[in-house]
């Protein structure tokens, strides 16, 4: 009789305990909504939590990219450079949504930038420090404009002479100059001190939400995860960036997809693209999402006050957690395009090969590369000599199909390719990228390792310790 | 580490099949030799399980210092085999040098069959690890301070499929690296060439030529049973019968069969003898060389062998008065083009 009144209690209490656990945080695990905890707000909002500034900037981001792939060889130049810099630098507004758009049963909920937040520009917000990954020793928003200069002229976006696809470098620099940069170096930096922003005063005059909350809250747009992204798994977050998993992107049901809290958007997709493949090891979305969400409940519990230094400290740690895990997928990034690039020159080598088709390709990838590794290089840590060597190794352009590759940049913009390389040495320095990844930031999931056939035969063959002997 | 674990540990090799030592390859020796026994030398069963099981060589002292040296070696093992180079080290290395030539590049013959790389990376594998372990065995019987060593080994006066155990553990590292050494070159050359298209042959995880070697009986190899392959076949592979006269004191059988699996090196480089199944063999060091007899005297023997070679080489150096070997260009006050010249 005790044996089943003990069971049966197990088991209620089994049943009843997270549901108190969800219920006691007054909501469940998504992102918002919050509730508004400043003290003597008086307006009639019910929910704190807002970062639509930061959906915009993603999504003038896609559409950028979507811009920086539409010359037309030099004929369309100055229009589409215009266009170009009016979604990266102008504020002007209902400017159309290029990406990410509606696709098949995947309906976006808005269509102009205007539906989810006016004047936004991603320039102001771009990292300005040194790029000396870049030709030129130009700051980062000067390779930026350059870049947006140079695929005003190209044709689709590449210039095949100097091996370089603009969306995509444009587009992987934009995301760790732009998102990776404001969230680690300046929403999760300096934000989090006590004499900024403070949690008993509201963000700006009439808003409804804490200095504090609204930090944590702007740094959580820039991570672009969609706010229920703890009840998703990675292959889902991978679906909706790809707009293929409505059931998993409506989480409100209501047919469309919110851009501003159900899409996932650029560094939140690469979190789940690289849990989700390779080793399968890693969880960086779970991780950085739990971080976020732990940081704005706990300035929730504050009630409003001014968060102590031991709040402040546990916060800090959070912000830490959320930046290690999200400079690791980026380096991810630069490990899993050094082997594609890597690959590619192999398929370009390849008997009967289609030369241009395989250097296509390889031009792609190396944008990547390249756009990732500058991207690693624009957040709060200086990486100084592992920079030097990431940027030594992968070159300012990658060696094209007469084997040279760019080495400068004149006064007017215009590449040289002064030196040569031969296939095989660069395949070796791109060989070593991978091995800096893996040295410097620890990749675990490392996508497209070109060593993981040799650990594999090794492990096939077995360890030679005890080897017999006769 | 609990008990279980260390156990565990100590008994992983029976249960590899990437060890000779493994149960089935062990119970598939057992096989062969009363297959022999029976078939070839006309025993009754009772007369070849006694043989088989003989007391004498099973209980032996050799075979008892043989079962010690075969759990205090894992220790060592497991101290020592951490930081040993391994052939994922050297694999990287050579695969990094590799893109360093110009006249192959990465992925050259990646197309080709997929059977044919799998097999040829397989029989690769095969004869590089029997080949450096050929040059090895030889070399350790040929220096000195190896084979001082060696010997070791070579003082086990009855065999037992352990005797494969009873070594130093220096030789232990030398074999370790010469596995770490071939393995990692093949399996980088071949990756290079080849790309992920490369793949082993494997039964029951094992190379498929390594399993047939050891289903073959190669733990007769150590042990009492006698068995010699046809000439033709003795020249190609080394028979149970070859590896036990290799351990012979006769003097005729020093440095002879040095061969792993194969005989073709002996052949090649003239250290072949084919088996004499007929005749009685001694095993071990022989009266003039006092071999190792304890445990203790196994793991320190060597040291003061070694101790001693290069004592007695150091003053036969200090005795002789320095000679250079090529006349210096300039010596004290003495330009180079007044030197006469050499007659």
């Amino acid at each position: 009789m005790l044996k089943n009144t003990l069971k049966y209690s197990t088991v209620i209490g089994a049943l009843v305990l997270p549901m108190s656990l969800v219920h006691a945080g007054g909501h469940s695990a998504s992102y918002g909504p919050f509730p508004v905890t400043l003290q003597g707000y008086s307006g009639n909002k019910d929910n704190s939590v807002s970062y639509s500034g930061q959906v915009a900037r993603h999504v003038l981001h896609d559409s950028l990219k979507v811009l920086a792939g539409r010359g037309n060889g030099g004929g369309n130049s100055a229009s589409l450079k215009a266009e170009m810099l009016s979604y990266f630098s102008g504020s002007d507004k209902n400017k159309a949504i290029l990406a990410p758009l509606t696709k098949g049963e995947f309906v976006i909920k808005q269509g102009t930038l205007d539906e989810i937040s006016s004047g936004k520009n991603i320039e102001g917000k771009f990292y300005n420090g040194a790029m000396m990954a870049w030709p030129g020793s130009m700051k980062g928003r000067d390779v930026a404009l350059h870049m947006i200069d140079r695929a005003s002229i190209a044709n689709k976006g590449v210039d095949a002479e100097n091996g370089y696809n603009w969306p995509q470098l444009i587009s992987k620099f934009t995301m760790g100059a732009m998102a990776y940069s404001q969230a680690v170096d300046n929403y999760l930096d300096e934000k989090l001190e006590a004499n900024t922003k403070p949690n008993n005063k509201p963000y700006k005059d009439g808003a409804p939400y804490t200095g504090k909350e609204h930090v944590w809250d702007e740094g959580f747009g820039y991570f672009g995860a969609a706010a229920h992204t703890l009840s998703l798994t990675a292959d889902q977050a991978y679906g909706i960036a790809k707009r293929k998993d409505m059931a998993s992107a409506d989480a409100n049901g209501d047919g469309v997809v919110d851009l501003k809290s159900e899409m996932v958007f650029g560094p939140a997709y690469y979190a789940a693209a690289f849990d989700r493949s390779g080793t399968k090891s890693t969880s960086y979305l779970k991780t950085i999402m739990q971080a976020y969400f732990d940081g704005r409940q706990l300035i929730s519990s504050a009630k409003g006050a001014v968060l102590t230094n031991v709040e402040r400290s546990s916060l800090k740690a959070h912000a830490s957690t959320i930046e290690s895990n999200w400079e690791q997928v980026l380096a991810e990034a630069v490990f899993k395009y050094a082997g594609s690039a890597y690959k590619d020159i192999n398929k370009m080598q390849e008997d009967g090969a289609d030369e241009a088709k395989a250097y296509k390709g390889y031009v792609k990838h190396w944008g990547e590369l390249k756009g990732f590794s500058m991207a690693l290089q624009s957040g709060r840590n200086n990486l100084g000599e592992t920079a030097g060597t990431m940027n030594d190794l992968i070159l300012f352009g990658p060696v094209t199909l007469d084997n040279s590759y760019v080495t400068s940049v004149t006064s007017s913009g215009d590449f040289k390719r002064e030196k040569r390389m031969t296939w095989n040495d660069y395949q070796l320095q791109l060989l070593k990228v991978q091995q800096l990844m893996v040295d410097k930031f620890s990749v675990t999931s490392r996508v497209n390792d070109q060593l993981a056939d040799l650990g594999a035969l090794a492990k096939m063959l077995g360890d030679q310790s005890n080897a017999e002997t006769d | 580490m609990e008990y279980a674990e260390i156990l565990n540990d100590f008994l992983s090799d029976f249960i590899d099949p990437k060890k000779r030592i493994f149960v089935g390859y062990l119970g598939l020796s057992l096989i062969i030799a009363y297959a022999w026994l029976i078939a070839v030398r006309n025993n009754t069963l009772k007369a070849a399980h006694a043989q088989i099981f003989n007391r004498k060589v099973f209980f032996s002292k050799s075979a008892r210092i043989d079962y010690q040296l075969f759990f205090i070696n894992r220790i060592f093992s497991l101290l020592i085999s951490p930081l040993l180079v391994t052939q994922i080290v050297i694999a990287t290395f050579i695969f990094y040098e590799l893109h360093r030539q110009n006249i192959f590049h990465s992925g050259q013959f990646s197309n080709s069959n997929k059977t044919f790389v799998v097999a040829f990376f397989s029989m690769s594998m095969f004869i590089v690890d029997d080949f450096t372990k050929y040059f090895l065995h030889r070399w350790m019987h040929h220096w000195p301070i190896l084979w001082a060593f060696h010997k070791v080994h070579h003082s086990a006066e009855t065999m037992t499929p352990i005797t494969v155990y009873r070594v130093h553990p220096a030789e232990g590292i030398l074999y370790g690296l010469r596995s770490a050494v071939a393995q990692g070159t093949v399996i980088s050359t071949f990756v290079f060439v080849f790309g992920n298209i490369v793949d082993l042959f494997t039964i029951v995880g094992v190379n498929i030529l390594v399993f047939f070697f050891h289903m073959a009986g190669s733990n007769l190899r150590h042990s009492h049973i006698s068995i010699g392959y046809w000439k033709f076949l003795e020249h190609v592979f080394i028979s149970p019968a070859q590896h036990q006269l290799h351990h012979s004191v006769a003097e005729e059988h020093h440095d002879k069969n040095f061969g792993a699996a194969l005989a073709i090196w002996d052949w090649l480089f003239g250290s072949l003898h084919l088996s004499e199944t007929e005749r009685s063999i001694t095993y071990g060091l022989g009266e003039n060389d006092s071999g190792p007899k304890t445990i203790g005297y196994m793991y320190i023997k060597p040291f003061v062998d070694v101790t001693r070679i290069l004592v007695a080489f150091f003053k036969k150096t200090k005795k002789k008065p320095f000679k250079p070997r090529f006349r210096p260009l300039v010596s004290d006050g003495e330009s180079a083009g007044s030197a006469p010249p050499e007659s």
